[in-house]
């Protein structure tokens, strides 16, 4: 399995969409929420942040969309993403068609070895978060970080700021190692 | 104040705080149980009471007795829980009494399912309970829009000393955008017991206050029921609301929505515009009063050759749209229900069916001549 090395991406103004896929646990939601914050509560982009609720929200693939656009978002979910992020085989089976063609894949390599193109970026999300940070919870917050690293939408700091928002107290240095590693790993993977 | 992003339920629990609430009373439902979840650590911290009852039936009359001491009182809940409120609405209505009801609706019927749905137009607007009485419904398509709406929903309770009810689907509930408040100090926007002559504050120096809604006189019904009549009448001169979208004299078809599924439409006609297709949006934000003339005004514009009504049920409201229209149009029906919410593009593919079909009509037609 050898993930390609991408240009950086081009983001359409008019809308732009993401899906943050995994396991029920993985923070799913939480991350979906603080990078609807980074992006929309700052300058003038517009976010609707939606997810499942009740039997499909449980157990399974979990995911969470945002859509982004200059514009007033009209139709609030995602149709075709631009973007999916896959932190389990499970939910990259299952969310890959929805993925629009040239759209940008990202997966968690600790935990997916079958993916069904050349054409995405793979980092080790669960083993970074487990062996270089320390607690296997802030696998959602390092990928946060490699999504900000390749979508440009708002910078590192930004997103820190808004992960320690959230973030229980007494996980901050955790929190921000994981943004930190998340970002430089993706930038490294970027031409 | 600074846009926050919040849930749908989030917000509209928010906004009856600012809007001056002081008394929630709720039984957990999904897709809303957020707003319980939220005034359960919200209401304390203003003062106000949060009860959740044993059922709906009893949040109903908690209802009907909370708002006869004047205070601005409201529940929100889903289908199933809001039919179990019907008894209570139709008591409250009669009493003349100002409450809020929200409803974040779930397909039905029965228990039904749990995702978003609009099956409850007729219940909402044609009266779940019994008697001549109405609902001031309002329904709203963006989180902001169940902020601003619900703000609104208080004052018109009040107004009309009416029951008002707000309608959003489970989507409207569930998705999180950003949001304002206007700045105000919720205990501001609280209501002064004292202009409240109807209120059963405590008969100290006054006559006592009979809140009623039984009369067994037919000749004081009557007049009960015609006083009622004469608010709703007020309602259809001064409350109807409306939005319009890309609404011009080029549009070949009117579609009228509501909810989120008007927003749905608002993708469907640029995408058409783009096409170079040529349709507009009627988006009724008060579901009673209905805005009878003003979707009659748009529908027979010389261009426009169908109205489409789309919703999330099988067609509920399409009978007003009809009766709006009086024959003037065709008007046809596309939804989806069950807890399905339409995709663009099965919505674009019926407009396009619709102007397809008329096309061929007026080739037709001239082969004919």
């Amino acid at each position: 399995m050898a993930a390609k090395f991408l240009d950086k991406i081009e983001i359409p103004s008019d809308r732009f969409e993401m899906r943050l896929s995994g396991s029920g646990g993985q923070g799913m939601i939480f991350a979906s929420v603080v990078l609807s914050k980074a992006i929309g509560m700052v300058g003038s982009k517009k976010v609707v942040q939606s997810q499942s609720y009740g039997p499909e929200a449980r157990g399974g693939a979990s995911k969470a969309d945002v859509v982004v656009s200059d514009n007033e978002i009209f139709y609030p979910k995602a149709m075709n993403l631009d973007l999916l992020l896959a932190m389990t085989q499970e939910a990259l089976d299952k969310y890959y068609p929805d993925l629009k063609k040239g759209g940008t894949l990202i997966i968690d390599s600790t935990l997916i070895d079958d993916v069904p193109t050349d054409d995405y970026y793979a980092l080790e999300f669960t083993r970074i978060a487990r062996e270089e940070v320390g607690h296997i919870m802030v696998a959602n917050v390092v990928a946060l970080g490699a999504i900000v690293a390749i979508t440009d939408f708002v910078s590192k700091e930004r997103l820190v700021e808004v992960v320690l928002e959230h973030a229980p107290r007494g996980t901050e240095d955790k929190n921000r190692k994981a943004v930190e590693i998340g970002f430089n790993e993706a930038l490294k993977l970027k031409k | 104040m600074a846009r926050i992003l919040m849930k749908g339920n989030e917000a509209i629990a928010e906004a009856a705080i600012r809007a001056g609430a002081e008394g929630y009373f709720c039984y957990p439902i999904t897709p809303q149980s957020e707003v319980a979840e939220y005034l359960a650590k919200r209401m304390p911290e203003v003062g106000g009471v949060f009860l959740q009852g044993e059922s709906e039936v009893a949040v109903g009359n908690m209802l009907f007795g909370a708002a006869s001491t004047g205070k601005r009182v409201f529940t929100t809940s889903s289908s199933p829980g809001i039919s179990l409120m019907q008894e209570a609405i139709s008591y409250i209505a009669g009493a003349h009494l100002p409450v809020v009801f929200v409803n974040i609706m779930r397909a039905g019927p029965g228990l039904g399912g749990i995702l978003p749905a609009q099956s409850d137009y007729f219940q909402s607007v044609k009266g779940g309970g019994h008697g001549d009485y109405r609902l001031l419904v309002l329904a709203p398509s963006t989180v902001q829009e169940a902020v601003d709406l619900m703000m609104l929903a208080f004052d018109l309770a009040d107004k009309y000393l009416n029951p008002v009810m707000v309608i959003g689907d489970g989507l409207i509930g569930q998705m999180m955008e950003a949001v304002e408040f206007p700045d105000s100090d919720p205990k501001q926007n609280r209501v002064n017991l004292e202009e409240r002559k109807w209120a059963a504050t405590g008969a100290k120096g006054r006559d006592p206050v009979i809140i009623k809604s039984l009369f067994l006189d037919p000749l004081e019904l009557e007049e009960n029921s015609l006083l009622m009549d004469k608010k709703y009448e007020q309602m259809k001169k001064e409350e109807v609301r409306y939005e319009l979208y890309k609404v011009s004299a080029k549009n070949e078809l009117l579609v009228v929505s509501y909810g989120t599924v008007a927003r749905i439409c608002q993708t469907v006609i640029d995408e058409l515009e783009s096409e170079g297709v040529s349709v507009g949006l009627f988006r009724p934000i008060t579901l009673f009063p209905f805005p009878e003339k003003e979707i009659y005004r748009e529908a027979k514009k010389k261009n426009i050759k169908t109205v489409l009504t789309v919703e999330m049920s099988t067609g509920q409201m399409v009978e007003d749209v009809e009766r709006a229209i009086i024959g003037a149009k065709p008007v046809k029906f596309f939804g989806r229900t069950g807890g399905i919410v339409p995709n663009p593009e099965e919505i674009q593919g019926k407009v396009l069916e619709l102007i397809g079909s008329m096309k061929k009509r007026s080739t037709s037609s001239r082969k004919r001549k």
